[in-house]
């Protein structure tokens, strides 16, 4: 095991398939991480969460009694999270899109479609170590900035139409 | 919303998951060849572990289709999706995407399903996931007929919601 980089953190996988949790597991091990947490649901994980203070949440999407969309938002935004920046990579076998903006708009950091490849789920680590992204807070929303692109020539204090419409209405 | 009601926290602003100086030694592991290998490794050595798994899901899916219990044939072909590719059963994980697909439209629109979908689907579960090879055998070749027929389904499911009438009903009409 070469561990370096990865070997002190913690990780907390939150899966109900007891398979799709241990596999988890020996990929996170691959890569180093020995510290691997795991729950069964979203109120399991909260508890782990606020009691290990885990670095890194692997989260599947459809678990009972509180699933994976109410724990990210719960993680994100309740006043009890001990971490509401915490990474979180929705793992979902869910791929139709009104799933995946869904788990997106709760304030999941990556999301990472089932069938779960090594590959894939490395490239979604690797994101938020590269590339962390910026917290938006609203007051609809908080989490990492949904806008992955970034307009290097936009220059103008503007990012959507209706900012744009309001803006024009004031004047 | 108004930008201007939107805070922006940047990333420098809270806790990263590394600091600057293991950031390079993280990338080069997650790029690396031996890592990558390392964890094929771990999952090929849960492969006939999760095949068995698969096998038990596709009971259950087997069991719920018996008795009409569609909620409980969702969630079992949902979970088979999610496993089947991972345990070397690549078709089996496409044609449980497929109904799943169709089972999730159906709830959408507050339809039940048609059973005969249910049953296609089923057999051509069961066959692929009893093969050494499910890909090779046929496998890719029925999964991709089921996926067209599902996706005709949810077109006639679509229209039929906007009020078009369905093409097997035009063709009747203009016949």
């Amino acid at each position: 095991m070469s561990g370096g980089a990865f070997e002190h953190l913690k990780a907390l996988v939150v899966e109900d398939n007891q398979h799709m949790r241990t596999l988890l597991r020996s990929l996170l091990n691959a890569l180093g991480i020995t510290q691997v947490l795991e729950a069964n649901d979203g109120e399991e994980a909260f508890s782990l969460l606020r009691d290990k203070q885990p670095d890194l949440i692997l989260s599947d999407l459809s678990m009972t009694p509180m699933d994976g969309i109410a724990f990210v938002r719960e993680v994100r935004t309740s006043s009890t999270s001990p971490n509401p920046y915490i990474p979180i990579i929705m793992v979902t076998g869910h791929t139709e899109r009104h799933r995946v903006e869904a788990a997106r708009d709760a304030g999941a950091t990556e999301v990472l479609a089932k069938p779960i490849t090594a590959g894939n789920l490395f490239q979604r680590i690797g994101e938020i170590v590269d590339r962390p992204r910026a917290f938006v807070k609203c007051p609809t929303y908080f989490g990492p900035d949904r806008r992955r692109h970034v307009d290097e020539e936009y220059a103008g204090p503007f990012r959507r139409r209706d900012d744009f419409e309001n803006d024009l209405a004031v004047r | 919303m108004p930008i201007s009601e939107a805070e922006i926290v940047p990333a420098e602003q809270y806790p990263a998951l590394l600091s600057a100086t293991r950031r390079g030694q993280a990338m080069s592991l997650l790029r690396s060849h031996a890592t990558l290998t390392r964890a094929n490794r771990a999952i090929a050595m849960r492969c006939a572990e999760l095949r068995d798994a698969v096998l038990d899901l596709v009971d259950r899916l087997r069991q719920a289709a018996l008795i009409a219990d569609w909620q409980n044939v969702y969630d079992a072909t949902h979970e088979i999706r999610g496993l089947a590719a991972t345990a070397g059963l690549p078709a089996t994980g496409r044609i449980a995407n497929g109904l799943c697909t169709y089972l999730d439209c159906v709830a959408r629109f507050a339809l039940s399903p048609d059973p005969e979908i249910v049953q296609l689907h089923l057999g051509a579960i069961l066959r692929s996931v009893r093969t050494e090879d499910d890909a090779a055998r046929h496998g890719d070749t029925v999964a991709q007929e089921l996926a067209a027929l599902v996706s005709r389904k949810l077109g006639e499911i679509k229209d039929s919601a906007s009020g078009i009438p369905p093409s097997s009903a035009l063709l009747k009409r203009s016949a």
